[in-house]
């Protein structure tokens, strides 16, 4: 398994980068931002982000029995709160459209928990990390190329 | 014999659903690194490969608001219908597109649906003979935008059908 290609436009990667940015800001839930991030780049398979967004889940204090789970959120009872296991069935939805639409009953969900500024920026969370998702999976781009 | 001719005049469609969220204003900087994301990631690319990505993307993620705009800004672009029309076929009439075309779409899917698995080698080392690498950086970086646009839209449910070509430019 080689590289594929490390170019990227440095526009394209600036805009991305404050686009990631804006919506974790305003989002101002760093530890959540994380779970969400990882459960996308779960069901994206990108090895890169799941490296690094695990090591920045660990300095931000999220705790290994949440992270060791997150693949099983809906079946892990007493591990994760009514507000992250929102987050996370909008997280699904939004990330696996080919299966159809977003449902009403997983954005009702999340509109209950967030409001609608916090519901905007979670929703561009979760596009944020499906943008670096397929850069880096597009690119094969190799895990362990982050340090914290 | 059952003709369909008697159209009638007048048709009752459902009602346009309504809009969940109108995210840009609730999330202004999060529109604006959008923005700035697609002037990006169009530069470079010709305009009538870049609008076919956008529309088999919109089709692939079942995105109502950008196929409405994608296919609008095509047509008006000089697009044919027939191209647009068959594009969710495209597998099957290979030969309405170029090869460079067939080898976008097929990097378009693989980028697109990426929760069944990776980038096949075949997929990327084709689109790699068409395009050179800063163009193939490229068109991975507007498929990666296509699919965040369509995103916000499926989520919001922005409705289609009050487009109008170049309305954003």
């Amino acid at each position: 398994m080689t590289t594929r290609t490390r170019l990227l436009d440095p526009a394209v990667g600036r805009a991305m980068s404050a686009l990631s940015a804006a919506a974790k800001k305003g989002l101002g839930d760093p530890a959540l931002a994380e779970l969400v991030v990882i459960r996308a780049s779960q069901l994206n398979h990108c090895a890169f982000c799941l490296d690094m967004h695990l090591a920045i889940a660990r300095e931000h204090g999220v705790g290994e029995r949440q992270l060791d789970l997150l693949a099983a959120w809906e079946e892990a009872e007493g591990v994760f709160d009514e507000r992250e296991r929102a987050a996370l069935a909008l997280t699904e939805a939004v990330t696996v459209l080919t299966g159809g639409f977003v449902p009403d009953e997983v954005y009702e969900r999340a509109a209950g928990h967030f409001g609608e500024a916090g519901l905007a920026h979670l929703i561009g969370l979760v596009v944020a990390i499906n943008n670096w998702n397929r850069v880096m999976v597009g690119r094969r781009i190799p895990p362990g190329g982050y340090t914290p | 014999m059952t003709t369909h001719t008697d159209t009638p005049t007048t048709v009752e469609y459902v009602p346009e659903q309504p809009a969940r969220l109108e995210w840009a204003k609730h999330a202004p900087e999060v529109y604006k690194a959008m923005v700035r994301l697609e002037t990006a990631a169009r530069k470079g690319l010709d305009h009538t490969l870049y609008e076919l990505v956008k529309i088999r993307a919109s089709q692939i993620n079942h995105c109502a608001f950008c196929i409405d705009m994608h296919t609008k800004d095509a047509l008006a672009a000089g697009e044919s219908v027939e191209r647009i029309v068959q594009l969710s076929a495209w597998d099957e009439s290979r030969h309405f597109y170029t090869a460079k075309e067939i080898a976008a779409l097929e990097l378009t899917e693989a980028v697109t649906v990426l929760t069944d698995g990776f980038v096949p080698d075949e997929v990327y080392d084709n689109a790699a003979k068409h395009f050179e690498e800063a163009e193939l950086a490229q068109v991975i970086a507007a498929i990666t935008v296509i699919n965040a646009w369509n995103r916000f839209g499926v989520t919001c449910r922005m409705a289609p059908g009050h487009y109008e070509p170049g309305q954003y430019k």
